[in-house]
Formats: C-alpha cells, structure tokens, sequence
C-alpha cells in the first residue's frame, strides 16, 4: 500500500513538475468552471453569467455556471475553497461569503481569506436606507435623534444574519453609538413585505429592488450607505451627509479562485475579466442594475479583502454576533 | 386598462405562435417533470433558465411558468400508481390516491386529479385576473401573528389528518418538528443540530426528506417481490376513467372548497401548494360525514387537495405580480427570470407591462388546456408503467429520484440524505410509524417557529398581539373551534353516559 502510494505520489509530483511550466503559458486548456454560491436568477448568477461568455470569448474556452446555493453562500464558497487551485474552478463570491463570514464564525469549514487568491472585486453597490412612504421619518437625521432617544426600538428589517444589509445596520448603530432593533427573516422579500405593511421602520434594502418601490410612492429613501450620491435614487442624500459622518457600506460581489492558484492563470483571468468590464453590453447591465464598476486588480482586490475583514469583524465585536 | 382590454392585450400575446409554442414546451416538461419522482419544479426551473437568457422575456416567463404549474398536474401520478410522491404536495395525493388504485381504479383516480386540477387552476386565474392588486394588499396585512396563527390552524387542522394509533401519529408529528429545527437559527445565526456537519447548515432538503420517507421507503419496503403491481393492465378504456353521475356529485364541493382554500393560501407569500393541499385534506376529513373513509381511497381524498395546490400555485402570482414579492421559492426564481430580463416587478408592473402581464394571465388558460389536453390521453401510458416489472422500474425510479434530489443544489450530500431517510421510512412502516405527520412537521415546525418569534421581537414579547391583531384573533379561534370538534364529541359521549336517562335520544 505505502509502496504504491508512495509511487504514485512521485509520479504525480514528476508529472506536475514537468507540467506546469507548459500549462502555465497555455492556461486555459479546458473548460472553467465559475461556481455561483446562490438558485440561479439573482444578481450573482448574472454577472457570473455576462462575465462568463465574455471570458469564453476572449480565452477561447466553454465556461460553465454551476449553481451551488445553500447558507448565504457559504456552501458554494466551500466547494471552491476546497476545489484544485488550477484556475478551472472559481467562485463567484459575495460580501457575506468571502468577509463577513470570516468575520462572524468560527465553525465555518474554510477561511474566507486565506483559502483564496482574489481575481478581482469586479463591482460594488451601495444599499439604500428605506422606510414606508407613511413614514413619519424624513431624514436620517430624525432616525438617529430617534434611536438615540429610544434604544432597540427602531426596527430595521434583513434578509438574515450576517448578510451585508445587517451589517450596514449595526454599522450604523456603531458609528451613531445607538442600539437599533434587528429583526431578521429568510430573505429580503419577506422583510419587505413588512415594511410595506408598516410593521418595521426601516430596511438597508438593494438599490434597484427599493428604487422600484420609491418611484411607485410605496417607500421612500432617507439616504444612500455609498459615498456619494446613487444614479438610480437622484436627490437622496448619502447617510454620511445627512448626519452620520464617516459612514459608508457596501455589498460587493468578485471573482474568486482557490489560494494557490498559479499567477499565470490569475493574471489571464484578470485580463479578460477588466476587458470585460469596459464591454458595451456590461456597461448597460452596471448601469440597469445600479451596480458601480470596481476592476479592482488581484493585489489590489486582496488588500481590500482584508480591510472588509477587518472593518467588519469590528462591527460583528461590537454588536456580539460572533458565533 | 380595463378587464376587457387586458383581455385582448393578454390574448394578443399569448396566441402568437412562438409563444403557444413555448408556453407548450413549459407544460410538457411540467408534466413530465411532476410525474418524474424527485425532480421537482425548483429544479426544472433552474436548470431552464439559463436557457431563457437569450428568449423575449415574456416567453421565457410564460416557459418557466408553465413548467411550475404543469408539475402540479403530473405530480399527483407517480403518488397514485406507485405511492410515489413526486413532490411534498404530491404526497397528500398517495394518502386516498394509492389505495384507489390498489382497487383498480387508478384511471378514475388520475382523470379526476386532471380535471379538479384545472378547475383549481381556473378559478385561481379568475381571481388573479379580476382581483390581484386588491388580494395583494389584503396579503399584506398579514404580520408574523398572522401567519403563525394561520400555520398554527393547519397544524391543528391536520393532525387529524392520519388513520391509526393516534399516539403514534402524535410522535411522528413532533419528531417533523424536531428534523426542522436543524440549520440555521434565524434569529441569531447559530447553527443547530448540525452536529458539525457544514452541509447541514440549511437544514434538511424537504425533497430529500419527503423522497426518503415516501419514495425510497416504498421501493425498500418492496424488494424481493419480483412481479408487478398489477401483471395484465389490459387496455384502458374511456369508462375506466370518467367518474359516474354519482362520483361527479361527490367531488363538485371538495374541488370548490380546495380550490377556494388553496387560491387564499397561495396568495399568502412564504406558504406554498404544499401546505395548501394539506389544508384542504384535513377540512374534507373534518367536515365529512365518513371520515373513515378517508385514507382508504375516498374520492374527496384526493379532490380537494389536488384543486388546492393547482389554485396555490396560481395564485402565488398574485403578490408577485402586482407587489414584487415573490410568494415561495420557485416564484422567486421566476422573479429573477424577469429582473434578468431588465423587468423588475414592482407595485407598477401591472401598469408598466400590461403586455407582460396579460400575456402571462392569459397564458395560464391556454397552459391549462394544453395540459388538460395533454393529460388525459397520456393516463393509459402511466397506468401501463404498472406492468412493468418491480426489477425493471424500481431501479429506474432510484435513478430519477438520485439525480432529481441532487440537481436541486448540485450537493452530493442530499443523495445520501435521501437515503438515510428511505431507511428510516422503511423501519417506520415495518413498525406502523405514519411518514405523512412528519412531513406536516417538517414543513409547519420552521414556519410556526420563525413567525412565532418573529411576532415576539416585534410586539416586545407581548403575547396578547396574537389575539388582540383581528385577523390573527380569527385563525386563533378557527383553530379553537377544530379542537374542539374534535375532542367535544367525545366528552359529550362521556357525560351522557353518566346521565342514564339522556341516553336513548343519540
């Protein structure tokens, strides 16, 4: 058994040594596989999908999207942490599964960080502090005078724990040293099916999602978590203007492989992921969904994992979320 | 627009020819799907819908669409013939449905499922058409008070649902509840009962659970019976399959009564056809004069509970189209067809994309004929699946019931799952355990839960919000007045029989 074993892990050390010079300068061989951590149909699976065909096109190799939901992501980004670090795999990672995961579980079986090598933080997106158009919160203002004056009484609705619109909401109990009331569902329809009716103040909702119910008079915006003003809600001040400076948060969504991946695949994957970027049709897709482009470069990308990790795990300390 | 022009945008639409063609592919691989054991509408629809990136989006809907509401017609098939649920809807069907067909009546039993379910379905339509908005906002008063209280009524409503040892029944209820409490707490994140397991951390699959327990303990429970079901099936003739004047008569009021219920459950986002045919059932039992007969194929058995998850699955539209919030999962993924497709639903929709919209209403009928259509001469083919040998379908079925189970999240870990519960299933019968009450735990617990709590974080843990909110307060005493009904008559009995003399009048 030890023999054989043994014989064979040193041919398949042989093998790669001998191989890896050559499938580095050919890198991609084969089809890649981009895993989408979520059911298709969301924004995740589309921009896995544009960016998909685009770098089939410029590689000259299928690319396959493969749905893996399942735990706010975790699942699916497990898969691929645990995937060959030969660039055929990739995950198509999100702010709760490669952040704010890291920062809120222990008992998570890969590290957000570490098990990585970030192709690129391919775009950001603002969330929008939304409240029933009944409301009698007009500004952002009144919300912090409000919660200031009655501690876990204002309520603000998510899609669950550890999701980037929760965090945008303790942040804001943070940085405003108030104590909002969080009050968790099963996704984001749900939460906004009780803000419609009135029975919680306040969500950090999706842009494009709320920007629907703002034009339709059913909600309205106090303001942006971005920092500066938001083309899909013209006019709504950014949270940081209206009276809590400093703030911002963001959701982000980039292109992940599993750490190790060689340089040379990365560097290929990068390419065509920033050519695809500058596309027409991409641009139009940015620009419908309220989605900001970012291209960040993998060293770039890397840095910025950290500092979200960092900032985030400050936030998960402070509220005592940590699992 | 008014209802008459709706009608002719709608019409307009949908009778183009591309899109009768795709509204007809949706239908088709609908059917086969529902009748398909584990593969369910969930994971049909995502699996076509990458396909429909490139379509016009009303055609993709209309596609989609169809696959999700022709999966009820073919789901209640399988649970008829083999015991084989091919969804958690389905498997309400098998309770009155096998025992029809272990009589013989299997056509009878299939032609009747067709037919209530596109009554269901009609009258579902009707309502999302004149009615949506109006329905709509009258889901959304519903607070998590209400909806406990509602899932707090079908709870109660089915636990009479099951025929033997009530305690037996009673167990297997709490073990449901039990299984759902693993994965993620809601409230806080934590995951539990996952004893380390990551890929517990969602919880069970409801169609590795309902698979298990229903599907893969039937085949277990059957091997080493090498012959079939039934050897010579012969040939199916139209007068197996239409019901008598008297069979008519008797399923007129389920149907209505299953139609109405599951039209108002499916408006209600966050519910489903599941719990809407496991309501109309427990009803039909509770307001039968026979309720004995229940269980051992009453035609009413499998009426009321088959328009009920067609009626559901229509209106499950409703507070889609006209709020934006999608009412279950496969919804949600029809949800994101549109938003792909550059349409996001909104309260504007109706006004926005009237085209869409009516398009999409008026597709439903033509969907439903189709299916009627397509149905009806299909039930000699499915009957004749029974004279195939057990050594042949079963292992077929296995098959079907592995990939369907594991194209739903591409997780190699529900295969197993669905395993595991087929062994449980299979000792659970060998011991007379009933699988159906733990699926009604398994489907309920979670959602009594998370409103439950929900409604506590909200009123600061006032209770009384359950009873004083009026909606709620109704469902509270509906739930009242079914446990009573069912434990009165008995303490009745008992206090006569203390009275000697009140005796002879009952």
């Amino acid at each position: 058994m030890f023999r054989r074993s043994f014989l064979a892990a040193s041919a398949a050390a042989l093998a790669a040594a001998l191989a890896s010079p050559l499938a580095a300068q050919s890198y991609p061989e084969g089809p890649i596989t981009i895993v989408v951590p979520f059911p298709p149909g969301g924004s995740t699976d589309l921009l896995a999908r544009k960016l998909g065909e685009s770098i089939s096109a410029q590689l000259g190799q299928p690319v396959v999207v493969e749905n893996r939901g399942g735990a706010g992501g975790t699942v699916g980004a497990n898969y691929v942490a645990k995937s060959d670090a030969d660039g055929y795999t990739l995950l198509m990672g999100v702010t709760g599964s490669n952040a704010i995961s890291a920062a809120l579980r222990d008992d998570l079986p890969y590290n957000p960080v570490t098990d990585f090598d970030p192709v690129s933080i391919v775009i950001s997106s603002p969330l929008a502090l939304v409240v029933n158009a009944e409301s009698d919160f007009t500004s952002v203002q009144d919300v912090l005078d409000y919660a200031a004056a009655n501690p876990e009484t204002f309520t603000h609705g998510t899609p669950g724990v550890g999701t980037s619109m929760h965090m945008a909401g303790e942040l804001f109990g943070l940085e405003s040293e108030t104590k909002l009331l969080h009050v968790p569902y099963t996704g984001s329809a749900a939460a906004l099916q009780d803000l419609l009716g009135g029975r919680i103040d306040a969500m950090f909702g999706d842009i494009l999602v709320t920007s629907e119910y703002i034009a339709s008079g059913r909600l309205k915006a106090l303001g942006v978590t971005g920092t500066q003003e938001h083309f899909l809600l013209e006019g709504v001040p950014t949270i940081a203007e209206a009276g809590l400076d400093g703030y911002a948060a963001f959701s982000w969504q980039g292109l992940f492989a599993p750490a190790g991946t060689p340089p040379e695949a990365l560097d290929a994957l990068y390419g065509a992921v920033s050519e695809a970027l500058g596309g027409e049709e991409m641009q139009a897709i940015f620009r419908e969904r309220g989605f900001l482009v970012e291209g960040m470069t993998p060293t770039d990308s890397k840095a910025f994992i950290a500092s979200e990790v960092e900032k985030w795990t400050e936030v998960v300390n402070a509220a005592g979320l940590k699992q | 627009m008014d209802l008459l022009a709706g009608f002719q945008t709608g019409l307009a639409t949908a009778l183009t020819w591309h899109t009768l063609m795709y509204c007809f592919i949706g239908v088709t691989i609908g059917t086969f799907v529902g009748v398909l054991p584990g593969i369910g509408a969930l994971a049909a629809i995502s699996l076509a819908l990458p396909l429909t990136y490139y379509l016009d989006p009303t055609d993709a809907l209309i596609m989609l669409a169809g696959i999700f509401y022709g999966a009820q017609y073919g789901g209640s098939t399988a649970s008829i013939l083999l015991n084989l649920p091919g969804t958690a809807t389905a498997a309400i069907t098998c309770l009155d449905g096998y025992p029809m067909a272990q009589q013989g009546k299997a056509p009878l039993a299939i032609f009747v499922t067709a037919i209530n379910s596109f009554v269901g379905s009609s009258i579902a339509i009707i309502l999302v058409m004149g009615f949506a908005p109006a329905i709509a906002e009258f889901a959304l008063e519903f607070g998590a008070p209400e909806y406990f209280s509602v899932m707090l009524l079908g709870l109660v409503a089915a636990s009479t649902l099951t025929i033997g040892s009530p305690f037996k029944a009673l167990s297997m209820v709490v073990f449901g509840l039990l299984l759902g409490m693993v994965g993620t707490d809601v409230n806080t994140g934590q995951f539990r009962y996952t004893f380390g397991l990551f890929e517990l951390a969602d919880g069970f699959s409801i169609v590795a659970v309902a698979m298990g327990l229903f599907g893969v303990a039937e085949i277990i429970s059957n091997i080493g019976q090498p012959q079939s079901v039934i050897r010579d099936v012969g040939r199916i003739r139209m007068a197996d399959m239409l019901p008598t004047r008297a069979e008519w008569r008797q399923i007129v009021r389920p149907t209505l009564r299953g139609a109405g219920i599951g039209s108002f459950v499916g408006a209600l986002p966050g519910t489903g056809p599941g719990i809407a045919s496991l309501m109309a059932y427990a009803t039909e039992k509770r307001i039968s004069k026979t309720p004995e007969r229940f269980g051992h194929g009453a035609l009413e058995g499998i009426s009321a509970p088959e328009a009920a998850n067609n009626a559901s699955v229509q209106s499950a539209f409703i507070p889609m189209l006209s709020l934006g919030i999608p009412g279950d999962a496969v919804v949600a993924v029809l949800m994101g067809a549109m938003i792909l497709h550059g349409i996001t639903p909104g309260p504007n929709l109706i006004n926005s994309e009237p085209q869409m919209f009516w398009g999409l209403i008026m597709s439903f009928w033509i969907g439903n004929l189709m299916l009627l259509v397509l149905n009806i001469p299909l039930i000699g083919m499915w009957v004749k699946l029974l004279s195939l040998p057990y050594n042949l379908l079963y292992p077929a079925i296995l098959v079907f019931v592995c990939v369907g189970v594991y194209s739903a999240d591409n997780n190699v870990f529900d295969i197993f799952v669905v395993l595991g519960f087929g062994v449980l299933g299979t000792l659970m019968r060998r011991y007379g355990f009933p699988a159906t009450p733990v699926l009604l735990g398994f489907i309920l617990g979670p959602l009594l839960e998370e409103h439950f709590r929900r409604a506590m974080l909200l009123s600061r843990g006032d209770a009384t919000v359950f009873f004083t909110n009026p909606i709620s307060a109704v469902f509270m005493g509906l739930s009242v007045l079914f446990l009573a009904s069912v434990f009165l008559p008995g303490l009745r009995a008992r206090l006569l029989r203390q009275k000697p003399g009140a005796v002879a009048e009952d």
